[in-house]
């Protein structure tokens, strides 16, 4: 679980290029990541225009140009040995996480409202929620994926439940043929919505470190 | 003691009676469910009429029900930091 590795663009698949190059062209619009995850009913804040971002902010990525590698096999991704380039991310000005809530991803950042398609049995609307169980850490430059899961000391996610809803009532009719029986089946599922507060990157514990720096890249 | 660990891999349906009397008696009642028999001629010889619906290997202790649901659950994924302010004016909360 401690191996963990950071990936510069420069290493990255060719399809992640892909979606770096389109989101670069794009620069007026809102981005959105074309990330085939499970997600509901995000409502991503503002900031996350790529506009606002100062242009004097060092970017280490290859010009658009420039044709995407063909590669026989996938390129290995360098474990940097003391997790220098989490510093880089944490200097970036927006930061996105993609959590694990009961088996279900999220790609959120500060200020999204998540509708989870279940309702959260022990916790109350107020509460504060610490989310633990994260795959995917990044900014515009640099992603950070965890094996499975990020170390819990490196970052600190936190939500608030604001609403317990349901959805509209939906009822479903079901007959069969040459039969005058209809069944209705009533529908009203319960859902909890958090609202995530903040995102914040730790600074890398020694004991964390020094067991990166030691482990050998795959 | 050992155990056998028996998985139904394959489905009962459209399997003779006598095969799914024997599925029956091992207590399997659905595709993917495990269940854990003392190591003995008697399990030896029911997995062995319907060793090809199953998946077995030898293990040294038991699960319980209980434990082989919770084994399959997803992590949480959270836990609550701090709870929210109780207000009496509110129903329900």
């Amino acid at each position: 679980m401690l191996l963990l590795r950071t990936t510069q663009r420069s290493v990255l698949r060719p399809q992640v290029i892909q979606i770096y190059s389109f989101l670069k062209s794009t620069s007026s619009t809102t981005p959105r990541f074309s990330i085939p995850i499970l997600s509901r009913t995000i409502v991503t804040s503002p900031h996350l225009r790529i506009s606002s971002i100062p242009a004097e902010t060092p970017t280490p990525i290859s010009p658009p140009s420039e044709a995407p590698p063909t590669v026989q096999s996938d390129p290995a991704p360098t474990a940097h040995n003391s997790l220098s380039l989490l510093t880089a991310l944490n200097a970036q000005p927006s930061k996105y996480i993609m959590v694990k809530i009961q088996g279900f991803t999220f790609l959120v950042t500060t200020g999204d409202k998540v509708v989870l398609p279940f309702l959260l049995k022990d916790v109350r609307v107020g509460d504060t929620l610490r989310l633990t169980h994260a795959t995917t850490l990044g900014s515009r430059d640099y992603t950070m994926k965890g094996n499975p899961y990020i170390d819990e000391r490196l970052f600190e996610c936190r939500a608030t439940i604001i609403e317990e809803t349901a959805e509209p009532l939906r009822k479903k009719e079901k007959k069969k043929r040459r039969t005058r029986r209809t069944k209705t089946v009533k529908s009203k599922h319960r859902y909890s919505v958090l609202i995530i507060k903040e995102l914040v990157i730790n600074d890398v514990p020694p004991a964390l470190a020094t067991a990166a720096g030691s482990s050998t890249p795959r | 003691m050992s155990w056998f660990k028996i998985t139904l891999i394959r489905s009962g349906i459209g399997m003779t009676e006598r095969q799914n009397n024997v599925l029956k008696a091992l207590g399997l009642r659905h595709r993917m469910k495990t269940v854990y028999h003392p190591v003995s001629p008697d399990t030896a010889g029911m997995i062995m009429k319907v060793k090809e619906l199953l998946t077995v290997s030898e293990v040294d202790k038991p699960l319980t029900q209980a434990e082989i649901h919770a084994k399959r659950q997803p992590p949480k994924g959270y836990y609550v930091e701090k709870q929210g302010v109780v207000r009496e004016d509110i129903e329900g909360s």
